[in-house]
């Protein structure tokens, strides 16, 4: 059974995203943007993604700058290595907090090829998805893959499968904006915006749009404390990763990951932390899908979130003056 | 499908190939341009084989489309040699015996030139961080970070002149060369003209009866040669003569999710893949057997997983050996202590998936594959295929590890065989990452209860143990696991009380066989946690303890194992020193603590697997005009080294340098038979059968020098490359006493072997763990606990093992640091999860093997007790060294916590319960 996806394939290689774009639109198939490859490519064998185009935008050289606006923005192109913003120095010196969980992210080769887009729009995660098409077909296909119940939960109707983006955790938490070519995102939306909390269609982003930039304001002053949780100190993708922000004025954002289909955030003033605390925590929707049991990760939240709280100076169930 | 222009510079050289539009970089280098030293370990980017560098940047190939690369420069392992030499950073794997099975090493090796390159002062901790997306099984990381550490700090190498005396001095393996350029040719490596290529449809139900399996569409797809099912095969087969349970394909019924129910050959492996989509299977469920309890039980009105059983039940095997009384035993101890205990499954996790080749010619079938054990291979495709012994050849190419893995006849041997007959051509398979968990063979998932009693003053009274394991759909080597899991706690404590019972139920779950440490690893924690009790009850140091109780040598177990060499006492004795255990035990800060364990193996089974009487190895030497020494034998090197062990004790015998030495091993037709790499055997077993081989060889050289010159062969001596008389009135190069002896009589070939001396009691079952010598050793590891989240890191592992003779010290180390790793992953991280009899971890992402930044440097300690019957001393080092490190963790963990861990792998979840209540017991304590 030849479809016309698999005699059809073609790869694009644009240089400009005017060009990418032009490619897109002229697709008369399914197609898809390929930047690093790392999440997609592991999809399509998986047979959870298909494609019949693939648009690779890893050469658009416009999409890798990391610049430092006179308007007191850090811009980071979408395209930017994993690797390339964790060693840049204006990175370093306003949002060391990034470095450090991008060191987090997978292995540090993958870190070469995996850009910042590519991460913020990596696909959610569940024991039941991540799976090959005869595994999938044996466990009788779950909400993800176009079945009728969840899996994971022995029947919900409900795709819980989790968030996986380390980074989306630690941006957010430093209120960063993206830019992108929809309407939707061309004038910069705060990231957290472009997440549904669906797991079965996780992101707002849809085919034919391109994350062109994330935004971060130095001006904020955050201090951040970052934590991920996961069997081995390389490779593996998140059990639960928390980022707690505080910026000079005692706005406070506690952000989770990998513990819900979005990044379970919680905003407030460094008065109300507690109760911040308490809301992140009840707002994780953990289900057992992933290494560690549902009941873990839960516990972990709490140990994660007073941990941040002490890195920071927070003082936690004391009255603040 | 068009296929696409690429134009790429491949070391150095302009390349123009047509490909696909979104095949990776990783099959065109492969497969279309014939660069294999690139590997595929997991084809997912979670393992680093396929690393390679384009334009300067590291990169996955396996996951990067290769049209991303157009007019880019690649650079893969096979660039980096210069000419006649090596790359230095090679050149320092090589030495440093940073290469074992080898497939992780050209990954490895790119991996770290580019960090290298980025980083000149990079330390220890950072070349392992840089190195934790490549997975190495073998050696424990240790080694490969010696080897990056000193091409980044240009350590000058320190090799003296090629020297004549071998036994004792470290080398690197004589392949290494080849693999760390890679050079080295794996199944799935060498190019065969004209094959097809083989996919399986793999049941997708645990237990169902198949209604029928329509082929039609398949057949007519493009590219399918032939379709074969089970009834084509009928014979069954297994590696043990009392289970041949198993056909090459279900035959109406299948036992487990991911049987093979059918197989297509076709013209390519995408054709192939596509066809299996088209084969139309009807299964009606029947209820499955997931739990060892369930599988005990009676099965009441449900079908059976297998109809032979005896009872209506699923028990494949019981098992029960008593000696002494144990009611006794328990009623004289002091202090008693029981506890349950419960294992996960697991992977063995070698890096090279299976991969094998079949073809039929004017001599029959030949088959190469990535196998442990060629000969047991050999009886069952000639069984299977209804071919005589004669009629076929299996030849073992170079083998990326297997630890017990690779050690079955397996069923896509079996079915390529038959393809290759069907279609009159050449046929091959290689096995994805999911393929080869769902093959498993892997250690057993079990559950039992031990008891162990001790006298006031810390002698063993008593140790009786209930187990049950679960063997998956099929027998493999569950019989003897089963023995393995009780007969390996006689040793090595004396113990007067002493007995067990196994079950090994069917379930219907991948089946379960032979890993490192087979069959013995899990109970031996239980008794080494249990010991820690008692030391504790007793109020004595636990280390004081096994002190007190460990077997002499040459002594008799209570099951008349002949104990001969015996390093338990100096294990013990290394690793507490090494780790000022006395001093530091009682004065470790919160939540960090010691621990200890020890433990013992067979050093090769003294019977073989199939009745027969041939030696369990035999070793031929050829030498001719030339002066080399041809080494053939049958053993099976997957990466431990053992055709560099033949060559040492040959060379070492007939006082030659190595280079005069080639060993050719593992192909049936050229090489006698030696039974296999299995159950730590090769050095013993072969390496006594090279000696006796070297041995005479030496005496008709020696006859024939002495005839010739007028002495006797006693008076001459063979060193260092000549044959002398001590006065040195008679003093001949090598090639001289060749020449005398091959003169009027060519090739001279001789003919070692190795037969067990007869051991063992005239009891049932008294042969189980039957060995000409046993192994020693003990660990001592040190761990932090986080109180908070229950996270274990292993500090420091201290470890010592008792290997009679390091015949090569720098393969020992490998050996047991590489065994120490994979007992770390057992109790920390690893184990095989299942939804419903589905596994649910197939793939290297998420079966958890530390990686070189969870692994520490570990200590190693070869201790040498010279063994009186081991080449040389020597005796194994390949698995026993794997089961003290588990307790000696988990002990560890008691220390920090007081929390006693009785299931592995260790959750952190169960820790932090555990500690909560320890508090709340003492906050009780205090109220009260």
């Amino acid at each position: 059974m030849q479809t016309d996806m698999d005699t059809n394939k073609q790869y694009l290689r644009p240089r400009t995203v005017e060009e990418a774009l032009q490619m897109a639109s002229g697709c008369t198939s399914p197609f898809k943007f390929i930047a690093g490859g790392t999440d997609l490519m592991v999809h399509m064998k998986q047979g959870n993604a298909s494609t019949a185009s693939l648009i690779d935008i890893s050469g658009l050289q416009e999409l890798k700058q990391i610049d430092l606006e006179p308007n007191g923005v850090l811009r980071i192109g979408s395209l930017a290595s994993l690797e390339s913003i964790a060693q840049n120095a204006l990175v370093r010196k306003h949002f060391p907090v990034l470095a450090e969980a991008i060191e987090t992210v997978a292995s540090p080769v993958l870190r070469k090829s995996a850009t910042i887009g590519g991460n913020l729009l990596c696909e959610n995660r569940c024991s039941f998805y991540d799976q090959s098409e005869w595994w999938r077909q044996a466990v009788g296909y779950c909400l993800k893959c176009n079945g009728d119940t969840c899996i994971a939960t022995g029947g919900k109707k409900n795709c819980y499968s989790k968030f996986s983006s380390d980074l989306a955790v630690v941006l957010i938490s430093l209120d960063a904006n993206v830019t992108g070519t929809g309407e939707l995102f061309s004038k910069g939306i705060p990231l957290e915006n472009i997440y549904t909390g669906d797991g079965v269609h996780p992101r707002k982003v849809r085919d034919g749009i391109l994350l062109l930039s994330v935004e971060l304001a130095v001006d904020r002053k955050f201090r951040s404390a970052y934590h991920k949780l996961r069997p081995r100190r390389s490779m593996d993708f998140s059990s639960l990763t928390s980022a707690v922000s505080i910026d000079a004025q005692g706005e406070i954002n506690i952000v989770l990951g990998g513990v819900d289909p979005m990044p379970v955030v919680a905003r407030g003033n460094i008065q109300q932390c507690d109760e911040l605390a308490v809301r992140a925590y009840k707002r994780s929707r953990v289900v057992d899908n992933d290494h560690y049991s549902r009941s873990y990760r839960k516990r972990m939240i709490s140990v994660f979130v007073k941990r941040s709280f002490e890195q920071l100076g927070i003082e936690q169930d004391a009255p603040q003056s | 499908m068009s296929l696409e222009k690429l134009t790429i510079k491949v070391n150095g050289t302009g390349r123009t190939v047509l490909v696909e539009a979104h095949e990776t970089l990783a099959s065109v280098l492969r497969n279309r341009l014939g660069l294999t030293g690139t590997k595929i370990g997991c084809d997912q980017g979670a393992c680093g084989c396929c690393t390679v560098i384009a334009d300067g940047l590291a990169v996955l190939s396996c996951l990067a489309p290769a049209l991303r690369f157009e007019g880019a420069e690649i650079t893969t392992i096979e660039r980096l040699r210069e000419g006649e030499s090596l790359h230095t950073l090679q050149q320092k794997f090589v030495e440093k015996g940073a290469t074992q099975c080898g497939f992780c090493t050209p990954g490895m090796v790119m991996t770290a030139l580019q960090f290298a390159e980025q980083n000149p002062s990079a330390n220890r901790e950072a070349i392992r961080n840089a190195l934790s997306g490549n997975l190495c099984r073998c050696t424990g990381y240790k080694k490969i970070v010696d080897a990056v550490a000193d091409y980044i700090h240009v350590v000058q190498s320190q090799t003296g002149p090629p020297s004549n005396h071998h036994i004792g001095h470290p080398r690197p393996y004589l392949e290494a060369e080849r693999k760390v350029s890679g050079a080295a040719l794996y199944a799935d490596d060498i190019p065969v003209n004209h094959a097809l290529y083989c996919k399986f449809v793999r049941s997708i139900h645990p237990h169902a009866r198949i209604v029928s399996i329509d082929l039609s569409e398949a057949l007519t797809a493009e590219g399918v040669r032939y379709i074969a099912t089970g009834e084509e095969l009928p014979e069954k087969f297994g590696v043990l003569p009392i289970s041949q349970d198993q056909t090459a394909m279900a035959i109406g019924k299948t036992r487990f999710n991911g049987e093979i129910v059918a197989a297509v050959a076709a013209e390519t492996e995408a054709q192939a893949e596509q066809a299996c989509r088209l084969v139309k299977v009807v299964y009606e469920p029947l209820e499955p057997f997931f739990e060892i309890d369930d599988a005990l039980a009676d099965a009441g009105t449900r079908e059976k997983i297998h109809a032979h059983v005896r009872f209506n039940n699923n028990v494949h095997k019981k098992a029960e050996l008593r000696f002494g009384n144990q009611q006794e035993g328990l009623e004289r101890s002091y202090a008693r202590a029981r506890g349950s205990f419960e294992f996960a499954g697991l992977s063995h996790g070698f890096t090279e998936p299976h991969a094998s080749i079949a073809h039929w010619d004017e001599n029959g079938l030949t088959m190469v594959s990535a196998t442990q054990v060629p000969h047991y291979l050999h009886r069952s495709l000639a069984k299977v295929l209804g071919v005589p012994l004669h009629r076929v050849r299996v030849v073992k190419p170079t083998v990326g590890g297997g630890f017990g893995g690779k050690s079955d006849p397996f069923a896509h041997e079996l079915i390529i065989a038959h393809l290759s007959r069907k279609t009159g051509r050449p046929v091959r398979v290689c096995l994805s990452r999911e393929e080869v968990f769902l093959v498993n063979h892997g250690r057993h998932p079990s559950k039992m209860t031990v008891e162990m009693g001790v006298s006031d003053d810390g002698r063993f009274e008593v140790l009786d143990a209930d187990i049950a394991i679960d063997g998956g759909a099929y027998g493999s080597f569950g019989v003897v696991t089963s023995y393995y899991n009780g007969v390996l706690l006689q040793a090595p404590y004396k113990l007067d009380n002493f007995g067990f019972r196994t079950y090994r139920v069917y379930t219907n779950k991948p089946v379960s066989g032979a890993m490192r440490g087979h069959g013995a690893v899990n109970s031996r924690f239980a008794v080494e946690t249990l010991i820690d009790e008692l030391a504790e009850r007793i109020g004595m140091d636990p280390c004081e303890l096994r002190m007190r109780n460990f077997l002499d040598a040459h002594t008799l177990t209570v099951g008349q194992y002949r104990i001969t060499s015996n390093g338990s006492r100096e294990s013990l004795e290394a690793v507490m020193e090494a780790s000022s255990w006395k001093q530091r035990r009682h004065q470790m800060p919160a939540n960090r603590g010691l621990g200890a364990g020890c433990g013992f193996f067979i050093s090769g089974s003294a019977l073989p697997i199939i009745w027969n009487e041939l030696p369990q190895s035999v070793v031929h030497l050829k030498l001719d005009f030339d002066g080399r020494v041809l080494v053939t034998s049958g053993a099976s090197d997957i990466g431990q080294g053992s055709d560099t062990m033949l060559a040492m004790v040959v060379a070492e015998t007939l006082g030659l340098p190595l280079e005069n030495i080639c060993v050719v091993a593992a192909d049936t037709l050229l090489t006698p038979v030696d039974m296999g790499s299995y159950s730590s055997r090769v050095t013993f077993m072969a390496g006594n059968a090279a000696l006796d081989a070297a041995k005479r060889l030496s005496s008709l050289l020696l006859e024939a020098v002495a005839a010739k010159t007028a002495s006797a062969p006693e008076e001459l001596q063979l060193e260092g490359g000549r044959i002398f008389r001590t006065d040195r009135s008679i003093d001949l190069s090598w090639q001289e006493a060749v020449d005398i002896l091959t003169a009027g009589r060519g090739a001279v070939s001789v003919s070692g072997k190795y037969i067990s001396p007869k051991l063992g009691g005239d009891f049932k079952g008294a042969g189980a763990g039957l060995s000409p010598s046993y192994s020693f050793g003990a660990c001592v590891a040190e761990v932090e606990v986080d109180p908070e989240t229950g996270q274990v890191q292993v500090c420091e592992v201290w470890g010592a093992h008792d290997c009679g003779k390091a015949i090569n010290p720098l393969a020992v180390e490998g050996q047991l640091e590489g065994s120490w790793h994979m007992g770390m992953g057992q109790a920390l991280t690893e184990q095989l999860r299942y939804f419903n009899g589905l596994q649910v971890n197939s793939s290297f992402l998420d079966y958890k093997i530390p990686t070189a930044l969870d692994t520490p440097d570990f200590h190693t300690h070869i201790v040498e007790t010279d063994d009186p019957e081991g080449p040389f001393g020597a005796k194994e080092c390949g698995e026993g060294a794997l089961h003290p490190v588990l307790p000696a963790i988990a002990n560890a963990i008691y220390h920090a916590t007081g929390v006693r861990i009785r299931r592995l792998p260790i959750d952190p979840e169960v820790i932090l319960t555990g500690m909560a209540e320890i508090k709340l017991k003492e906050q009780s304590v205090h109220a009260n």
